[in-house]
């Protein structure tokens, strides 16, 4: 089985986000980035399960510049077998999916694994619009994934219960939590990651069709004020008159 | 803030001030460890701490290790802990590739090191434990006994430890008794006692190894005589592995109560007590002390680790608390309306947390320039290499007691950053406290160290390497007086009135013998300590400034905040060399003719 696993690089958790040019752009001076955690430890673990001990092959495939080099080695530190990177900037969720989309259509992958969102921009565009453009099914949230021959029996979580899919291979699916268990790479991997093919592929994709004007940041929230327990009625009388919850 | 350890101090260190992936590019053993690999490396061992160890930490001091009919418990977390290690090959990280192991530079070995004991030492000082026995069996032992211990050991199967202090021989191992007869083909019959054996037994584990000191019946008295044996709690009953492993007579008598590292087993073991013991020796018969001694530098690098992991963890908790408790006002606010301020503001309270930063990240830069030296020197025949190696023979009293020494005063002002909270089971400060303590005590005591320092170390090479080292410094401190001319000439005036006290005692020596030359041995160590870690800090800031000038891999505000640490150290705590050295001149000797009948 061949496995095609999007990876993509986001900013830490714990990153200040703030923007420049005039707000069209994000601040990345200072920001640590990692791999989405949505596609490392569910996507690409489970990918990694399906096909290790010469079970099949799994690709990494990241668009982006030369400096996203180090998250591509991690992915192959986890255990994919070989990486592609796109060089290009990503500008946009259809930019991205066409690079991909471009790169896979003629590599008989049974499988194209993504997170089920980025944690920056939580947009959940990439999957649906890369089996879009190879003409492929698509199964979103994905929780629980298991591949017998070319049928994919999967688990996702809906409102109240679990819904179970089978969907034919070739087909794309996005990965939530549940999916798999996140892997630490151990130095085995760490050391072999660096022996593993990376190969960059030129941008291919067309025109862009969507542009970011501008960014904002959500309101500050106000200071905590705090009284004491002793004065009820100042509290109540805030609660009545300033915030006007009663 | 960081939780436990700052990794972008120890990239720092990696990339910016010891640019170790450079210095070892050349090794063919280290092929592969380039700078990306050390980042992934520290990544995956944070990850490691963030999620295996430092949950574990509190818990395993609550839920602390118990003795019950000979059977040791220990902390379920503590198996999990050490499962992550091993699958993460930290176990086997350092050992040859034909052993299964990854070949790693210690450098980077060490680095991890520093981010595991600062999230749990509880935990990481058993898989040090056990690496270091592993190493001594590879070094020294049998092809027999490397097959059938490494790959257990490497796979945390199997408990290493080292088992030397009995009774009547703790500092003074010229007095082990504990005794070795041979029964042939290599095996030994073992009867003694050891106490305070780390790691000594513990049900996460299927067996217990101890790398043993022993005195082979009839074997010469003193040092010369000590032998090291393997002396596994389960000896194998054939010659492989495969056969299956049998009792041999190890009995553990009890675990020690001990003030702080709950979750770490310290036991009390009785061999041969049924005559059924079986050792079986490791090298030759009669050169144990000398095995033993030779990984003496990496162990106490580890010990150096441990505490500086220790306070580290101290020094974020109470970072974040000086953050987070509003107490009191500036002295120039004198109306009582006005909102109190959190506590660091407060200008002796950023005193408090200075120093602890400055101990921590001190030490940090002098365990892994350590560390380096020794990859240097295990890999390297150059003249340069030799020069390291004797670089850190001479500091390795320093390596292994500023840590300690400093780290537990450290952690001290650490508790006192939280006032009663510090002292209460309510945040963790008091345990790091008690957590801290022992690192001065075990690996040799400072006093030891301070001996070893003057009665062996700075004589090396009558006196060449330590010539060298102040040459270096000076070489360092005129490299950095453009920059900071201050720190340098103050670092250059205590660097000189340290060769002059040491040139002091030479005469003591000559004169009054060694009693009176070794006497305060402890407080030239500290002397030296304070010395060497304020020449790390010289270097460091002038790395920072030139990254603040040029740009570096680090933000603003991280060199900004290293050379006001540097400013710190000179500042506060370089001066306090002064004392020691108005005491190490002065001819009194007091301590020296006081009467112990006067010690009432
Ligand atoms: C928790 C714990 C874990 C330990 N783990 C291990 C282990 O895994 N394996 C192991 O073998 N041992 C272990 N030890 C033992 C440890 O190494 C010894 O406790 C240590 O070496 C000191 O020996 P001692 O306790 O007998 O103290 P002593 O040697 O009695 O020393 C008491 C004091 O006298 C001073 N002193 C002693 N001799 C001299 C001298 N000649 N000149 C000047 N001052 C001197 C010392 O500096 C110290 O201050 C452990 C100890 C503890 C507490």
């Amino acid at each position: 089985m061949k496995i095609l696993v999007c990876i993509s690089k986001v900013p830490d958790t714990t990153a200040k986000i703030s923007f420049t040019d005039n707000n069209t752009a994000f601040n990345t001076s200072g920001v640590q980035f990692i791999m989405n955690p949505y596609d490392e430890w569910y996507a690409l673990v489970r990918a990694v399960e399906l096909t290790e001990d010469g079970k099949g092959e799994t690709t990494v495939i990241n668009v982006g510049p030369a400096a996203n080099d180090a998250i591509i080695r991690k992915g192959l530190a986890i255990g994919a077998d070989k990486a592609v990177r796109v060089d290009a900037e990503p500008k946009s969720t259809h930019q991205v999916a066409e690079e991909i989309a471009n790169y896979a259509k003629d590599k008989g992958f049974d499988l194209i694994l993504t997170g089920k969102e980025t944690i920056d921009y939580n947009g959940s565009e990439l999957g649906a619009m890369v089996a879009e453009m190879l003409d492929q099914p698509y199964v979103s949230y994905a929780t629980h994934m298991e591949v017998e021959g070319t049928t994919a029996s999967i688990k996702r979580d809906i409102e109240g219960g679990v819904e179970l899919l089978e969907v034919d291979l070739p087909a794309v699916v996005s990965a939530a939590k549940g999916m798999a268990e996140q892997r630490i790479p151990n130095m085995r991997g760490i050391m072999m990651a660096k022996r593993k093919p990376l190969e960059t592929v030129p941008a291919s994709a067309g025109a862009e069709h969507v542009a970011v004007k501008s960014y904002e940041l959500p309101a500050a929230k106000g200071s905590v004020n705090l009284i004491d327990a002793e004065n009820m009625d100042e509290l109540v009388r805030l609660l009545h008159e300033e915030a006007k919850v009663i | 803030m960081h939780t436990y350890v700052s990794t972008d101090h120890l990239r720092f260190l990696i990339h910016e001030y010891l640019k170790a992936p450079a210095q070892i590019e050349n090794y063919e053993k280290f092929e592969g460890y380039d700078a990306e690999a050390f980042d992934m490396s520290i990544d995956a061992a944070e990850q490691i701490g963030n999620q295996h160890l430092y949950p574990a930490y509190r818990i395993m001091d609550q839920e602390k290790a118990t003795c019950e009919n000979g059977v040791v418990w220990t902390h379920p977390l503590l198996a999990e802990g050490l499962k992550a290690m091993t699958e993460g090959g930290w176990l086997s990280s350092t050992a040859p590739a034909e052993m299964g192991g990854s070949q790693m530079p210690l450098v980077l070995h060490n680095t991890a090191s520093l981010i595991f004991m600062g999230a749990n030492a509880n935990i990481a000082a058993y898989a040090f434990l056990t690496v270091g026995a592993a190493n001594l069996i590879l070094a020294y032992g049998s092809d027999e006994l490397k097959a059938l211990y490494l790959p257990e050991m490497y796979s945390g199967r199997f408990q290493g430890t080292m088992a030397l202090t009995e009774p009547q021989a703790g500092s003074s191992l010229t007095d082990i008794t504990a005794s070795a007869t041979p029964i042939g083909d290599g095996q030994y019959k073992i009867t003694g006692q050891k106490i305070y054996i780390s790691g000594g037994d513990h049900a996460s584990v299927d067996n217990v190894v101890h790398l043993m000191l022993a005195r082979v019946d009839g074997a010469p008295a003193g040092t010369k005589g000590i032998s090291l044996f393997v002396v596994p709690k389960h000896r194998p009953k054939g010659k492989t592995a495969s056969e299956g492993w049998e009792p041999n007579d190890v009995i553990t008598a009890g675990i020690y109560g001990k003030m702080g590292q709950k979750g770490y087993v310290a036991a009390h073991l009785m061999y041969g007590e049924n005559e059924n013991t079986i050792g079986y020796l490791v090298g030759e018969e009669h050169r144990g002390l000398s095995y033993m001694f030779s990984m003496m530098n990496e162990a106490r690098i580890g010990t150096g680790i441990m505490a500086t992991g220790c306070a580290s963890g101290a020094y974020y908790a109470s970072l974040k608390y000086a953050f987070e408790r509003p107490q009191g006002r500036h002295p120039s606010q004198k109306d009582p309306n006005q909102p109190q301020i959190p506590i660091v503001e407060h200008a002796d309270v950023r005193r408090m947390l200075l120093l602890q930063k400055a101990v921590v990240e001190g030490s940090q830069a002098l365990l892994l320039e350590a560390s380096l030296w020794e990859d240097i020197a295990l890999n390297d025949s150059s003249d340069a290499a030799k020069q390291s190696h004797l670089m850190l023979e001479l500091l390795t009293p320093i390596i292994k007691t500023f840590p300690s020494e400093y780290g537990t005063m450290a952690v001290m002002n650490g508790m006192q950053v939280l006032g009663g909270a510090g002292y209460c089971n309510d945040f963790p400060l008091e345990q790091y406290y008690r957590d801290i303590r022992v690192n001065a005590i075990y690996e040799g005591t400072t006093g030891i160290h301070g001996m070893d320092l003057m009665g062996r170390k700075i004589l090396m090479g009558k006196g060449d390497v330590l010539k060298a080292l102040s040459a270096r410094m000076q070489a360092d401190i005129e490299a950095c007086a453009k920059t900071f001319p201050d720190e340098a000439n103050a670092l250059g005036a205590s660097a000189v009135a340290l060769a002059k006290t040491t040139t002091k005692l030479m005469g003591i020596l000559q004169k009054d013998g060694p009693e009176a030359y070794l006497a305060d041995a402890s407080l030239y160590l500290e002397y030296f300590g304070l010395v060497v870690i304020s020449w790390h800090w010289l270097r460091m800031a002038n790395v920072a400034s030139e990254k603040l000038a040029n740009g570096g891999k680090l933000s603003k505000k991280f060199y900004e905040s290293n050379i006001l640490t540097m400013q710190y150290f000179i500042e506060y705590e370089l001066p306090k060399t002064r004392g020691l050295h108005a005491r190490l001149n002065s001819d009194k000797r007091v301590t020296l003719d006081a009467s112990p009948e006067l010690l009432v």
